[in-house]
């Protein structure tokens, strides 16, 4: 009996020893020569050479692999860039990520406890992440009440940054003091933009809505429904399918007697998208419209798991929004080094983590000269929270308002064109337009916003 | 702040009393204990290889978060433990517990009620749900009253997510007011006082359920988990009695609930899916259902391979030949074959307690299991 | 049929079959007025697939009173397999001739369920066997762990991402009846589980091994005692069971030419709800009750309620076993067995 349960703690206690050796920092991969510097416990500086961490917080796990992996090498080519350039400002940027998928799903307990580890950590100087917009509503208290700056390449939930969401009970510890930026555009500009898209441009004004019951697709496509309203269009029906679903023939079966003509959908390739798509042609609404966010514009029919390699020849008259400038200088290069370093096309994210890190590579350059040490985490975050400093980044020219917002409002239309990229299909440039302010003013229009409860009240 | 607990070098001299009046003096035993593991962890996570993997604040973080998973093994350990009624939904209690506190004290509500005493009302709350599905379906035999709680613990967070106006929906409800104690704020920076309330929290749940093990409440519960039809005519009231262990299970999830909320000041409804439950189910299993700290220490273990020590397979394999494998990718599958391994090798979990042992004992004397109470096997065409 | 039943079954399922198909069949006219030509059709082919994950489940639970929570994983592997042996074929669109189409498709059948066979027996074998007379929970919780590994080497292989299926099968060959446009594929899988119904209720009711899988079912001890090897009946058990999930997966893969690493385990959650609806152990019942879920999936959408649908799924099952504690065709055997 007793050497049974010798041998079943082994089994348990296996993972731990082979966790016992050092450090909790890894170097990127391929990170040229940057020394594996240990900033966890007990260690500050590394030897030989100064460096600082740059934390990485995204689900790396499970399901949600897929939306951090891309995300998370993003970032690592970014710090492996300027790492092969000598650094920055004579710093080694050490890079330290944590997963804060628990069971395969993101967790906002796992994202708050991460951001505890950065914060205990004096080499941390600012936070690329989180990606899911629960998480961040955990973390942000934290990494507030400490004063790190955290960038979130993919949050769009306005609550998490505009006090008539209720921001500010987030940060309720310095609610004058911004640690957390964005360059995500959040969801009332992208919902919005779909909206005008669709009435204007294409002349729909019929919509039938879908929603992923998730943070992203819900929001984007109850703010979707709002400005149709208000354009004069109609909803015909807002129908929430979990992504677990995979059948949506029921659903536009129930809607085609009303003659939609434009359908919607809140969400991403991975919960839904394509397939709704696909099913459409199917059923026979092929040459309905069909519009979505940027978690549709995911790249051509060659890569696995796009929207329109899922979609197939159904993707055709697809349009999608995407909270970027199109013209962006070297987004061609950008791809190539990312394609040339993974072996893969950039995901959705990709770009946006690539721009969060050059955020904090540039705050970090600029304030190099006048701070060192431990002053230099608040300098870095005072200087990127600044709204008066601009960034040159993958996403173009941008700067953070007063709650940490991009101020970066333009929002660029693709189609699906499925005579491109040489037969497979792609997302083609249709137009751009600027959308500045019209979200952060548009409060009164956004649903959620009534239900936001007076926050400026609180604490 | 670790002055209060007694240093553990006079404890250890004194181990052999402190066992010998335990039998008698179970509440005292269990304090002492308690006042030694919380005294001890945070010093433990000071000693290599603790200390290369996290900083001791980040421990004590953690291990205040594993504590309300010790919290949930206890309760569910109650229901499935004792009382022997298989549970696949007790997140949804957590789910409640934790939304009490976010209508309690939030900015969303309006309200702002002290967490000591919200603690009680998530409690109750969670109690008066177990009550309420409790009642219909705890005629069902085994596996039926499984699935039911499955479906529970679905629709629970469901309705969380699609009741919009009411929960503020998939974003949650954020800006949850912290706990405070006389003029001490609690702050997330800090996890200490986190850390020594779970402690206290888990501390009474251990007395409690003990002083409850030992009632005449809790013979009735083992005597149904061993053959129902004989507990009722001896004179058990098995359906107050079933009632009442998914009540207190519920309640004990309450309380976990309420406190995740206030240490996150956050609650989506994302945090309480199945996942948890099959967790929580896995802690109770493996720790040695029916044994109180066999199932704490399980849900102790677990908690920590799950959110730390997988987590940090790739920094502390770098360097190593495997450092090309990308860990964090393999969670599942290193989770899932330590699941099956521990399991195959020590089926009655790691700390079986001392009657479910006799009782193996016995079954095995006699070849064969003996018959489930929710025995319904059988295959028709 | 009805000799080799056990004479513990209630009278009222003895008299049964008229009744029952007397019973389904008002069920589907009122379906079919509810929700509509064209929805009935969704209903069916949704139900189908439900319904062969569920008969695995429910031989499972019969024979071993084990939820097998990887069983909705099998399936998912199931859909893998299909689409990848697809891919490997070097098949890309749809296949315009029918013969070849039907060899192509009995080809894919065997060899899907066969492999997925060999999985389930495996998975019994490493995981299940061995804790057979260990405490009841046991086995559960290795059931969760083989879930979480087979994910994980679904994601390996595959990748996190949706992976597409060649679609050998027609999506727009469809036809005109009662005002719906029905496609044929939907009518083939529907045909294909109603065929794999009937032969697994042949196998168990008329079978040698079917007669094996019944008694061990009923009483391990007593079957032993009669000559019933047990070990190689529950592996077959596993084999029928996981074979039928694989079906499913082919299925799956054909109808939406995609698959995800972890999406077993949804269906397998509602695949099993089913087989509880339908009174677990009994095959018929698993069967029914996949389609009774396809309909509330139906209803749910064509009335705008889908965001509820599993409020409503799981409401309907604590409905049915509050008034029939052991589903709606398992054995009624009152408050205590």
């Amino acid at each position: 009996m007793q050497s049974r349960t010798i041998t079943a703690l082994a089994a348990a206690v296996v993972l731990t020893a082979g966790a016992c050796s050092s450090s909790a920092t890894t170097a990127p991969a391929g990170g040229s020569s940057a020394p594996a510097a240990s900033t966890g416990a007990g260690s500050s500086t590394a030897v030989g050479g100064k460096s600082v961490t740059i934390g990485v917080d995204l689900p790396l796990s499970g399901g949600e692999f897929a939306n951090g992996d891309p995300t998370k090498k993003g970032i690592e080519l970014a710090v492996n860039q300027a790492n092969q350039k000598g650094g920055v400002a004579g710093y080694k940027i050490v890079l330290s990520i944590k997963d804060d998928a628990v069971n395969g799903v993101h967790n906002p307990q796992q994202g708050a406890t991460n951001i505890q580890g950065f914060v205990a950590d004096p080499t941390v100087i600012g936070v690329v992440g989180p990606f899911n917009s629960n998480v961040g509503a955990a973390e942000i208290p934290v990494s507030n009440r400490a004063g790190l700056l955290q960038c979130s390449p993919a949050n769009t939930n306005p609550g998490l940054t505009k006090p008539q969401y209720g921001a500010l009970s987030i940060r309720s510890a310095y609610p004058n003091r911004i640690n957390y930026i964005r360059v995500a555009t959040t969801d009332d500009i992208q919902g919005l933009a779909g909206a005008e898209f669709a009435y204007n441009d294409l002349g729909k004004r019929r919509a039938y809505v879908v929603d992923d019951t998730e943070t992203y697709g819900k929001g984007l496509a109850d703010v979707f429904v709002t400005q149709f309203k208000a354009l004069g269009g109609t909803v015909i029906k807002q129908d929430g399918a979990p992504s677990s679903t995979t059948d949506y023939t029921p659903l536009l079966t129930a809607v085609q007697g009303q003659n939609p003509d434009v359908v919607y959908f809140g969400g991403v390739t991975a919960t839904g998208g394509g397939l709704l798509r696909k099913q459409m042609a199917q059923v026979g609404m092929g040459n309905i419209a069909f519009g979505g966010g940027d978690g549709i514009v995911d790249g051509p029919g060659n890569v696995q798991g796009s929207f329109i390699k899922v979609a197939g020849s159904a993707a055709a008259n697809s349009f999608g929004t995407v909270a970027a400038t199109h013209d962006i200088p070297n987004a061609s290069a950008f791809s190539d080094a990312y394609k040339a370093a993974y072996g893969a096309a950039p995901g959705a994210y990709s770009a946006s983590a690539y721009a969060c890190t050059q955020v904090i590579l540039q705050s970090l350059q600029a304030v190099a000269g006048s701070a060192s040490g431990s002053g230099l985490r608040e300098a870095v975050r005072a200087y990127a929270t600044d709204s008066s400093h601009s960034f040159t980044t993958q996403l173009g020219t941008i700067s953070f308002d007063q709650n940490g917002d991009t101020t970066q409002h333009i929002i660029s239309f693709y189609k699906t064109d499925m005579s491109a990229a040489g037969g497979v299909g792609d997302w083609v440039f249709v137009r751009q337009q600027d959308f500045g302010g019209a979200g952060s003013s548009g409060a009164s229009a956004a649903p959620g916003a009534s239900s936001a409860a007076s926050p400026a009240a609180s604490q | 702040m670790t002055g209060e607990a007694p240093a553990p070098p006079e404890r250890v001299s004194l181990l052999d009393r402190v066992r010998a009046v335990s039998a008698s003096h179970r509440s005292v035993s269990s304090i002492v204990t308690m006042a030694i593991v919380t005294a001890v962890l945070p010093l433990a996570a000071l000693v290599p290889p603790f200390s290369s993997f996290n900083p001791q604040s980040v421990w004590v973080n953690s291990f205040a978060d594993a504590g309300v998973f010790v919290l949930l093994a206890l309760g569910l350990n109650i229901v499935v433990g004792l009382a022997g009624l298989l549970d696949l939904g007790y997140a949804a209690f957590f789910a409640i517990g934790a939304y009490t506190y976010a209508y309690g004290a939030s900015p969303f509500s309006g309200n702002d009620f002290p967490f000591w005493i919200m603690l009680l009302v998530g409690a109750l709350v969670a109690a008066t749900f177990g009550l309420l599905l409790g009642a219909p379906t705890l005629r069902l035999r085994g596996d039926y009253l499984a699935i039911v709680t499955l479906g529970f613990g679905e629709i629970v967070p469901t309705v969380f997510l699609n009741a919009d106006k009411y929960t503020k929906g998939t974003n949650g409800i954020s800006g949850v007011y912290a706990p405070g104690l006389l003029n001490l704020h609690f702050q997330s920076t800090n996890p200490w006082p986190f850390y020594l309330t779970m402690a206290a929290i888990v501390t009474v749940a251990i007395i409690a359920i003990f002083r409850l093990q030992d009632s005449r409440l809790g013979r009735a519960w083992m005597a149904i988990r061993e053959d129902e039809l004989a507990a009722a005519s001896n004179g058990v009231n098995t359906v107050s009695t079933k009632l009442l262990a998914f009540a207190l299970g519920a309640s004990t999830a309450g309380l976990g609930g309420v406190f995740v909320a206030a240490k996150l000041s956050f609650v989506s409804p994302d945090q309480f899916g199945f996942t948890v439950s099959f967790t929580v189910l896995a802690m109770v299993v493996l720790g040695g259902m029916g044994n109180i700290w066999g199932v704490g220490i399980g849900a102790f273990i677990v908690f920590i391979i799950q959110t730390v020590i997988l987590k940090e397979l790739n920094a502390a394999l770098a360097g190593t030949p495997l450092a090309f494998i990308d860990f964090l990718q393999y969670q599942y599958l290193l989770y899932g074959l330590a699941l099956v391994a521990m399991m195959l090798l020590r089926p009655e979990g790691l700390f079986p307690s001392a009657r479910r042992r006799r009782e193996l004992h016995v079954a095995e004397e006699t070849e064969g299991e003996p018959a489930p109470a929710g025995a319904m096997g059988g295959i028709e065409p | 049929m009805q000799m080799q039943r056990s004479i513990r079954l209630p009278s009222r399922v003895r008299r049964g079959p008229y009744q029952l198909v007397g019973a389904v069949a008002i069920c589907l006219v009122a379906a079919y007025i509810l929700v509509g030509a064209q929805q009935f059709s969704n209903f069916l082919t949704v139900g189908a697939i439900y319904a062969l994950i569920a008969l695995g489940y429910t031989m499972v639970y019969g024979i071993i009173e084990l939820i097998n929570f990887a069983h909705g994983d099998v399936f998912g592997m199931g859909a893998f397999v299909a689409l990848w042996l697809l891919t490997v074929a070097g098949f890309h669109g749809a296949i315009d001739n029918p013969l070849v189409l039907a060899v192509v498709l009995v080809a894919l059948f065997l060899l899907t369920m066969g492999i997925m066979g060999l999985v389930g027996m495996v998975i019994e074998r490493v995981a299940y066997r061995p804790l057979r007379n260990a405490p009841r929970l046991a086995p559960l919780i290795t059931a969760i762990g083989v879930s979480f590994i087979l994910e994980n080497i679904m994601q390996a292989f595959f990748g996190p991402s949706p992976v597409t299926s060649p679609q050998i099968f027609d999506l727009n060959a469809r036809f005109n009846v009662a005002g719906a446009s029905i496609g044929y594929l939907n009518v083939f899988i529907v045909l294909v589980a109603v065929a794999l119904m009937i032969a697994l209720q042949v196998f168990v009711g008329r079978t040698r091994l079917g007669r094996a899988m019944r008694s061990t079912a009923q009483d391990r001890e007593a079957a032993q005692l009669m000559g019933v090897n047990i070990d190689q009946t529950i592996a077959i058990t596993f084999f029928i069971g996981s074979a039928l999930a694989g079906a499913g997966g082919i299925v799956w893969a054909l109808y939406f030419g995609y698959a995800l690493f972890n999406q077993g385990f949804y269906a397998g959650l509602f695949a099993f709800t089913a087989a509880v609806l339908g009174g677990i152990g009994n095959t018929t019942g698993a069967a029914l009750g996949g389609f009774f879920i396809g309909f509330l999936y139906v209803a749910a959408a064509q009335y705008g309620y889908f965001r509820w649908f599993e409020v409503l799924v799981f409401g309907v099952l604590v409905l049915v076993l509050v008034f029939r504690p052991s589903g709606l065709l398992g054995q009624q055997l009152g408050e205590r067995a």
